[in-house]
């Protein structure tokens, strides 16, 4: 990794005991949009902003929530460049245990494996921390889970988490109305109502996204836009061989319309 | 050695400022700025369009050398706005990823996935120190078999996004401004009119009517989705037309 000139560490220690490139990137996540997830007793949603910088940007071709395997999908707040590559690798990595033992990783294994590439880019040479903290939702034996994994590859588990520019307010939110034995529908409702407290402007289907997944195990994002379920696959990169291709039923902009109504 | 925030080192390469910016990122956009020259995509219903300035600095330069404009397939174009030596490297890179790709998976490259190619690689120059970012702002443009035509901009950050209307360079805010008021209501332009949104919104931000040598035009088709660099006469005919309109 890295040029053999820069064979030496970027993040080192300060005098005061501190990896100051992991703070600084820590900062770069908090100044990104705001995204959330919360477990439910049978199922877990993910959610985020979607701003774009202009009218001009076409909404179909921007995803923030990416599938990782048919029954795990993550979200993002920071720098988006980097969230692309841990998607890439963490999907080869989800691939390379379902060839090994023919069956589908485990979240916290994918979790874990991914949290070791973030935390090899803080000790090799020649490279940054990546600007993002992840969100990864997932439907296992062992039930629903949410994990949230720092700039440093540290991850722990959830029961409903925020990241991005409102994290307090979000925090505090989210901390008075979770309940352990929420319903999945309730926990998307609680998730929009937690978007709108920081919401600047006018939230619609069209500038946020949701990403859940329920007993059924299969990741879902309900998206605002009647992509062909085809074009989203092929948004997905090719997926190989003896896998089942991540079943990404977009769903139109009136199930989020729907959902945003039943909220207000 | 202490690095971390110490050192300022934070301006030379790719690491984080204490308030989680990439300088070298955000002066790579500030090269492109520098170049001094502002482009325009335009995507209508069923065509794309690209403009840029042509700037010859002298005289005794021969006018035909000097482009932004590259056909990476016969199908996809790449118009590269900022620093020419690091466009011409992008370039390079990307017809043989776009050829490869042809040889690998037996169809074409399409414009979406060209556009993630370029702009991972932009990321891993924003990662890794050795490399610096590209100073180049890319916008490519061809017609996908399936989403029809489609304009990508890539840039040094690594983001890349489908675009209705876009533009790059030093006038880059002037021009959003001008084509947002006119793509408010999403409008389905015919080829024309995406060809003259296209020049008169560089008209407008560059505030001078062009000569037809003074500009480089890039179209790609739905009825022949061939990415084609306008001849002098062409751009001739639709620099008339918008004079005749206002």
């Amino acid at each position: 990794m890295g040029d053999s000139q820069y064979s030496f560490s970027l993040t080192t220690f300060s005098p005061s005991g501190k990896l100051v490139q992991i703070e600084h990137a820590l900062t770069a996540v908090g100044s990104g949009q705001t995204s959330l997830g919360i477990k439910a007793a049978n199922g877990v949603v993910i959610a985020t902003e979607k701003k774009l910088p202009s009218i001009l940007v076409d909404e179909a071709s921007v995803q923030k929530i990416q599938c990782l395997t048919p029954n795990i999908g993550v979200v993002y707040s920071g720098m988006g460049p980097d969230f692309r590559v841990l998607v890439r690798k963490s999907r080869k990595q989800a691939e390379q245990y379902h060839r090994l033992y023919k069956e589908p990783i485990p979240v916290t294994q994918l979790v874990r494996e991914t949290a070791a590439v973030m935390q090899e880019f803080t000790q090799s040479g020649g490279v940054r921390p990546f600007g993002v903290s992840l969100l990864v939702a997932g439907y296992d034996d062992n039930g629903p889970q949410l994990y949230q994994v720092d700039p440093s590859g540290s991850y722990f588990s959830w029961k409903a988490s925020a990241m991005g520019k409102n994290v307090s307010n979000a925090k505090t939110f989210l901390e008075k109305r979770y309940t352990d034995d929420m319903e999945l529908d309730d926990a998307v409702h609680t998730a929009i109502l937690t978007l709108k407290e920081g919401f600047e402007g006018q939230i619609s289907g069209k500038n946020i996204e949701i990403g859940i997944i329920g007993t059924d195990r299969k990741f879902r994002q309900v998206s605002a836009l009647t992509l062909s379920p085809f074009l989203n696959i092929l948004l997905m990169e090719k997926w190989p061989f003896g896998f089942k291709k991540c079943q990404s039923l977009v769903l139109t902009p009136a199930e989020i319309d729907d959902y945003l109504a039943e909220v207000e | 050695m202490s690095r971390g925030s110490g050192g300022g080192y934070d301006r030379h390469i790719t690491i984080f400022s204490p308030e989680g910016r990439l300088f070298q990122v955000e002066y790579a956009f500030k090269a492109v700025k520098a170049a001094g020259i502002t482009s325009i995509g335009v995507r209508g219903k069923d065509s794309v369009c690209v403009v840029t300035q042509k700037k010859v600095p002298d005289k005794l330069l021969d006018q035909s050398s000097i482009t932004h404009l590259f056909p990476i397939t016969k199908f996809l174009g790449l118009l590269a706005t900022g620093m020419t030596a690091d466009a011409r490297t992008l370039v390079q890179q990307a017809r043989n990823e776009a050829a490869e790709f042809r040889f690998r998976y037996g169809y074409e490259m399409p414009v979406d996935v060209l556009s993630k190619w370029i702009a991972d690689k932009s990321q891993v120059y924003t990662q890794h120190a050795y490399m610096r970012p590209l100073g180049v702002v890319a916008m490519v443009l061809g017609i996908d078999e399936e989403k029809g035509p489609q304009l990508y901009k890539c840039d040094p950050a690594g983001h890349f996004y489908g675009h209705k209307a876009t533009s790059a360079g030093s006038k880059e805010q002037e021009a959003i401004n001008f084509l947002e008021k006119k793509m408010k209501n999403d409008p389905a332009f015919t080829y024309e009119e995406t060809v003259q949104t296209a020049i008169s919104a560089l008209q407008s931000v560059l505030q001078e009517d062009f000569k037809a040598t003074e500009i480089e035009v890039g179209v790609v088709k739905a009825d022949n989705p061939v990415f084609r660099v306008l001849l002098t006469e062409e751009i001739d005919e639709h620099l008339t037309a918008i004079s005749e309109r206002d």
